[in-house]
């Protein structure tokens, strides 16, 4: 402790810094950004895998989508599409509204996209209640809870970050020069939706 | 788009061209199936 009271050069030499060092930056990408950049591409890997599962059960072994005697919920489907990529337009305005300073609309955009997302994951909930198959009865089923709970996952992470979102919008802690604390869960929600369409044109259309 | 993921604007536009690819594809399929 004795060394930490010497101190070192000229005066002059001397500034305020406390604390660690900054850390070195080797990417002229924000953190916070490459963090999230960096985890959806991991979150793409994961869904590939699952995708291949898919294809390998209908392409490759040739079986029936879906399974015989079941049958899956189309147009309930396609309204929770509606909703979620509702929220994708929710999620952009709140961030447009957070750039130009109107705090309002900031706090309307992003609580309703949460309440959209949550309304999405309640329907989903609902959904698999009255499907009528589960994950154990054939390959089709294991798939279709794996692929659409790997999604529902997702939005429950994306709700997290956006009920964090929220309660800081109403706090105050937004402005139109730092925002990125909007931004980067609006990336995240984005993607989140990106990967619904997709699952939703494979499992329920295709 | 070099990165779909840099900006929100950037992952908002990359969602509104992946709704009009699948739409695209939905469409092609539908068609393919009731013609075939």
């Amino acid at each position: 402790m004795e060394a930490a009271s010497i101190s070192h050069g000229h005066p002059a030499d001397r500034h305020e810094h406390h604390g660690p060092p900054p850390a070195n930056r080797s990417s002229r990408v924000e953190p916070q950004f490459l963090g999230m950049l960096l985890f959806i591409i991991s979150e793409i890997m994961v869904f590939g895998a699952f995708f291949t599962a898919y294809f390998f059960i209908r392409v490759v072994a040739e079986n029936p989508w879906p399974a015989e005697g079941t049958e899956l919920p189309k147009l309930i489907a396609g309204v929770n599409t509606a909703i979620l990529v509702s929220s994708s337009f929710t999620m952009h305005w709140a961030l447009e509204a957070a750039k130009a300073g109107n705090r309002r609309g900031l706090q309307a955009g992003i609580t309703t996209t949460f309440l959209l997302g949550l309304t999405f994951l309640f329907i989903q909930i609902n959904e698999y209640v009255h499907v009528g198959f589960s994950p154990a009865d054939h390959a089709q089923g294991s798939i279709f809870y794996g692929l659409t709970g790997l999604h529902g996952a997702h939005v429950a992470i994306g709700l997290t970050l956006l009920a964090f979102t929220t309660i800081r919008a109403f706090r105050g802690h937004f402005t139109p020069a730092e925002h990125r604390g909007v931004e980067v869960p609006g990336i995240y929600w984005h993607f989140v939706d990106v990967m619904w369409v997709i699952v939703f044109l494979t499992i329920y259309i295709l | 788009m070099i990165n779909p993921l840099r900006s929100e604007a950037e992952a908002f536009r990359l969602l509104l061209y992946v709704l009009v690819a699948a739409a695209a594809v939905a469409a092609v399929v539908l068609v393919a199936r009731a013609i075939l």
